[in-house]
């Protein structure tokens, strides 16, 4: 493979795969570290890109769409809050539910509102504008992927960053992590689980519904039914490869990322595209192996 | 027997159904709201779905979709009873009905001989691809979970590959193979129906499982390993063993339901077409409503056929969208999920 | 009116008063023991009181005024604190993170980490508990994590502390520094509550004592006025008799052989190379304080954890790398010590629990299909047999008391009758009946030839019941005596880590 294969467009859209599953992978490892398992992911990020679409196509301008995506995904994930960390039911069968009501609902959903089904596209509609950083912008090779991005790619990065911070070094982000971790410890010191469950739940949708947004906005504006396409599970996978620690869930991250931008390339290269539509997942399914593998000769604690 | 006798039994019987029934009213009534909100009218909604299912011919219609219905129910019904998610089907599926399509197409062999290896064919590769999940979990301890529903991508993948490449009919708008011969066709059950002999195969295995479930020490320790997992272990069951019984299983009937599909119904194997009814959805969620026990998630099941069928004819006479049928069958899990009945987590 | 009051409290759970007006005074700087067999009512009282339950009649009066706790929150506040038998602390977080948890100093919107050290290490010199605050919680001895909890109680300015079985993992030495530290509190002011049912715990470092029977307060004592017998007598309202005396028995063939087992976990060798045999006709009994092993060691016997060095042979078969199924099948059965999460499956009946293990043969199974009229037959059976009190064999066994699971349990492996049976803290949390019973049981096993390998914290089960006498420290077989040679300061000693002395 020449060096032009990896071009700056490769890059480019990279970065354009990796932050919807980063964002969403955000959600999930706040979640985790809470104790919630949360596979709602999907689901949330189908419900955002729905919102996000309708609501700069109602609301008539492109902050209405990104509000709509964020009160759409919060929302949505109020059922997996109010039925996970209030109720206590379980998480797994609440998740599924919640993603297949997802697929539904925006289907009929688009039916209902838009009168068409597939895919709804408006040209005229206005998308996530792009942003210049002045110096890294000119860099070779990255320079665009990195220096030219609209603002929730940005905001991703620093998320990561917010994140950590917060999980490490506050107050608040220490109470989470002994919640997660003992719950009964946690409350025995009057920390409130379902609070701090709850509301991470519901920062966890609205990140979910920015991740929608990115999809349905963040380059071309359409939105196609089920086009979340396993990303949520991605994201989720990317959390149990990085066991939860935000750096090393972005990680993962890029990785898939960059194997769907492979995917794309070698789509163009000639290579059928069922086969190179798989990448991303393969890939994901390699580094669970190779990882799990790893852990199990390290621990040898269980016949 | 007293009638006080009869009806505390009647009570321990039916009193699990409650909640159930009660998650049905409360979906039923969302949707209603929703196409109210839609500016649609409920009550048409309604009687349309009902007639839609059980009135004249739209009966057979529902015994028909149930069939793959029920199928697929079981497969996600035997791993869940173990308390394990196969997320996979859809992947097992299409890999069985397109195997089923090509030995029933090119296996140099009289008719019916080419329909019963076709039929094998499709339940040990849905079989097979399963067990490649089930190897994750036991070697690397990758989640099945996640590692069937990631493998569904591949498998889908290959099939669409498959099929508009090699095996491709060029004389078909979409990418499908050739037309399978009539004699190696399932032939109708009940002529002038679209019932078709796979019904029966499906009997045949539902009874099976039924009854593996209820009344054989296999069965006993499926059951056991889902109420808990570390006392199967320390009582010796031997888990991992299990877990690829469980897949193979699983993976067999989905992949025999693909064949069914496609030696029953479509004749070819087309691009899509075995997982765009979404079978595989409403048996897993089915199979979650009765929480992996074989005979509720059947009866889940065969409700969950009625409701898809009446959607249809719903969508057809009123122009309500028939996907409105899968966002009240989640709406139903849901309701139950978060009431702690299915699998409250401790 | 004294500095502490529950009065008149009563609380009732379903079928059962946990407590029935019962009333409690203590005195400031006082270490007070509250008593009882299990099931007496005192966790109970004492949850009342550090707010985790509310009681259905009475009220707390705490230096002059009544308090309404709703949440051990509420009590914290009011300067009561506890240390919970099984210890609630954050494993992977480090000791004075555990400590400042919901407290932390902070500088802005930032936890003052460097600040929360100092105080904790101040904190802990002052009263005489000397850890490192740095140290994360995993890497600690469960004496150390136990110092760890008074340390989180006394950081948010505790003046009442409730010990709730505080030596049920502490060596003899350690609890000897346990009651210093507890006197040296208690003279600074701290008033202590010391749950117990331990007689010369109580004897050693309380002033008074309050004894629950049945719910209700049995007898008010002063220690230096009363004598274990009238203790024990105000316990269980009967003079307590002895099992009877065990026969000299000659041991048989080796049943179960480990040789130079090692197990590793995460780098440490929590097993260090341990050979043992037991043989027929013997109780062998492994004394040591929960931590040092003894669970990996077990585990590893039965198969739940995997061997890295070492062979483990069951009746002459070499089955180091063997499934649990393959060992059962040659001869081993197991009570094990966590009957909720383990040994039983809470949501499903007696009749499955009981049938575990003989699903796949005669006389409940047939050639691979069960026989539900004989499981049933075989749970009735079981359950008469060990007179368990249950509604019906289709009850779920979660909701059985501890004792009565313990006997579900029980009866279970040993209808196995297998040659070797491994039993793990087989009457933890168990009244005294029942541990009587299931003794006997023991013996009787003994008796028929069998082996077992008992390992349990309570040194007085392992003396009654033990032909000869392992002690594990850190892994490590470190001492072995027969029964006869044996005592518990010499036990306590090695217990501990001393040798040779």
């Amino acid at each position: 493979m020449t060096f032009a294969f990896f071009n700056a467009t490769f890059f480019d859209q990279a970065v354009l795969g990796i932050t919807p599953i980063l964002l969403a992978a955000m959600a999930g490892t706040l979640s985790e570290r809470v104790g919630l398992f949360n596979i709602a992911l999907e689901g949330e990020m189908l419900v955002g890109a729905f919102a996000a679409i309708a609501g700069s196509h109602f609301g008539g301008t492109l902050q209405a769409g990104i509000l709509a995506a964020i009160a759409a995904g919060a929302l949505f994930s109020g059922l997996l809050a109010v039925g996970s960390a209030l109720l206590r039911g379980n998480d797994i069968v609440i998740g599924i539910s919640l993603n297949l009501l997802a697929a539904g609902l925006t289907s009929f959903l688009l039916r209902a509102l838009f009168g068409v089904s597939g895919t709804f596209s408006d040209s005229a509609m206005q998308g996530l504008p792009r942003l210049t950083l002045p110096g890294i912008a000119s860099l070779p090779l990255l320079g665009p992927a990195l220096g030219h991005q609209n603002a929730l790619v940005y905001l991703s990065w620093m998320l990561v960053v917010v994140i950590a911070v917060f999980l490490n070094r506050t107050p608040w982000g220490l109470r989470l992590r002994g919640i997660g971790e003992q719950p009964g410890a946690a409350v025995a010191l009057g920390a409130d689980a379902t609070r701090y469950r709850f509301i991470v739940t519901l920062i966890g949708g609205a990140l979910c519904g920015l991740a929608g947004l990115q999809l349905s906005l963040g380059s071309l504006t359409l939105f196609s039914e089920n086009m979340t396409a396993g990303r949520g599970w991605i994201a989720v996978a990317a959390v149990m490869l990085g066991r939860a620690r935000p750096l090393y869930v972005t990680g993962a991250c890029v990785l898939f990322g960059l194997s769907d931008a492979l995917g794309l390339r070698l789509q163009g290269e000639g290579l059928p595209n069922q086969i190179t539509d798989s990448a991303p997942y393969v890939v994901t399914l390699a580094a669970l192996v190779i990882v799990g593998l790893r852990r199990r000769r390290l621990n040898a604690a269980t016949a | 027997m007293t009638v006080t006798a009869i009806s505390t039994h009647l009570t321990r019987r039916l009193g699990p159904l409650l909640p159930i029934l009660g998650a049905v009213a409360v979906g039923f009534g969302v949707c209603g709201l929703i196409a109210l909100w839609v500016g649609l009218r409920p009550s048409l909604m309604f009687t349309e779905l009902i007639k839609g299912a059980v009135e004249g011919p739209q009966f057979f219609e529902t015994v028909a979709r149930a069939v793959p219905l029920v199928g697929m129910t079981l497969a996600a019904a035997i791993p869940l009873r173990a308390g394990i998610v196969n997320l996979g089907a859809d992947g097992q599926l299409a890999l069985g009905g397109c195997a089923a399509a090509v030995v029933a197409l090119y296996l140099p062999a009289p008719d019916l001989v080419r329909l019963g290896a076709a039929l094998v064919a499709g339940m040990t590769i849905g079989a097979l691809y399963a067990a490649v999940a089930a190897a994750g979990e036991i070697f690397a301890g990758v989640p099945l979970l996640l590692s069937t529903w990631l493998l569904t991508y591949p498998a889908k993948g290959l099939c669409g590959y498959l099929v508009r490449t090699p095996l491709r009919d060029p004389t078909t708008a979409w990418p499908s193979t050739a037309r399978i011969a009539v004699g190696a066709r399932l032939g109708a059950l009940i002529p002038g129906t679209p019932i078709n002999q796979g019904f029966l195969i499906v009997v045949l295995v539902a009874v099976a499982v039924i009854f593996i479930d209820r009344r054989s020490s296999i069965g006993f320790e499926l059951r056991l390993r889902g109420l808990n997992e570390r006392f199967a272990r320390y009582g010796g069951v031997a888990l991992d063993r299990q877990t690829l019984g469980v897949m193979l299983a699983s993976g067999a009937i989905a992949g025999l339901i693909g064949a069914i599909m496609v030696l029953g119904s479509q004749f070819r194997y087309t691009d899509g077409a075995l997982t765009a009814p979404q079978y595989s959805w409403s048996g897993t969620l089915a199979a979650l409503l009765a929480g992996g026990e074989p005979l509720g998630s059947v009866i889940a099941a065969l409700l969950f056929a009625a409701l898809q069928t009446g959607g249809f004819a719903m969508e057809r006479s009123v122009e309500i969208p028939r996907v409105l049928t899968m966002v009240l069958q989640s709406v139903i899990i849901l309701f139950l999920a978060m009431r702690g009945a299915i699998w409250r987590r401790s | 009116m004294a500095y502490l009051e529950m009065i008149d409290i009563v609380k009732r759970y379903p079928g059962v008063l946990a407590n029935d007006h019962v009333d409690l005074a203590v005195e400031r700087g006082e270490i007070h023991a509250v008593m009882g067999e299990n099931g007496a009512g005192k966790s109970t009282l004492m949850s009342i009181l550090y707010g985790l339950q509310s009681p259905d009649e009475g009220y707390i009066r705490f230096k002059g005024t009544t308090l309404l706790l709703q949440s051990p929150l509420d009590a914290i506040a009011q300067g009561i604190g506890m240390v919970h038998q099984a210890f609630k602390l954050f494993e992977s977080l480090s000791v004075w993170e555990n400590i400042v948890y919901r407290r932390e100093p902070r500088r802005g919107i930032f936890v003052d980490g460097a600040r929360a050290r100092r105080e904790v290490e101040e904190l802990a010199r002052r009263h005489g508990l000397p850890i490192d605050p740095q140290a994360r919680v995993a890497s600690l001895p469960v004496g150390v994590r136990q110092r760890l909890e008074i340390l989180k109680a006394l950081y948010r300015d505790a003046q009442v502390l409730i010990l709730d079985e505080p030596t049920a993992v502490l060596t003899p030495a350690e609890v000897t520094t346990l009651f210093t530290v507890m006197k040296s509190l208690a003279a600074a002011g701290c008033t202590i509550l010391l749950v117990t049912h331990k007689l010369n715990e109580v004897m050693a470092v309380s002033d008074r004592i309050t004894v629950l029977r049945n719910g209700r307060v049995a007898e008010r004592l002063v220690t230096a006025a009363t004598n274990p017998a009238q203790i024990v007598r105000a316990m269980t309202g009967q003079q307590i008799t002895l099992p009877s005396a065990k026969r000299p028995r000659e041991p048989g063939a080796v049943l179960l052989e480990a040789h130079a087992l090692v197990v590793e976990q995460q780098g440490r060798r929590v097993v260090d190379g341990v050979s043992l045999q037991i043989r027929g006709g013997e109780i062998v009994g492994i004394a040591g304080v929960a931590g040092n092993g003894q669970s990996e060691l077990i585990e590893a016997l039965m198969g739940l954890t995997a061997v890295a060095q070492g062979f483990v042979r069951v009746a002459g078969r070499d089955l180091t790398r063997g499934s649990v199924t393959e060992r059962r099948a040659g001869g081993l059965s197991y009570i094990a010590e966590d009957r909720a999460r383990t040994a039983s499956a809470a949501t499903a009946s007696a009749i499955d629990n009981l049938a575990m293990g003989f699903h796949r043969a005669p006389p409940l199974a047939r050639r691979g299909l069960l026989r539900p009229a004989a499981m049933r037959d075989w749970a009735r059976g079981l359950i008469d047999r060990f007179d368990i009190k249950i509604a019906s064999p289709e009850t779920a066994v979660g909701t059985l008391s501890g004792g009565n699971l313990q006997k579900i349990v029980t009866a279970r492996e040993l209808a196995h009758n297998s040659p070797v049976l491994i039993a793990e803290q087989p009457t933890r949390g168990v009244d005294v009946g029942a541990i009587a019973f299931i003794h006997g049981e023991l013996l009787k096993e003994r008796e028929r030839g069998h082996g077992i390998l008992l390992v349990s914290a309570e040194l007085s089960e392992i003396l009654e019941l033990a032909d000869r006498i392992l002690v594990m420290y850190e892994g490590r077989i470190v001492a072995e005596f027969a029964r006869a040679a044996a005592d518990e300061r010499t036990l306590g000693l090695y217990m501990a880590g001393g040798s040779r002395a």
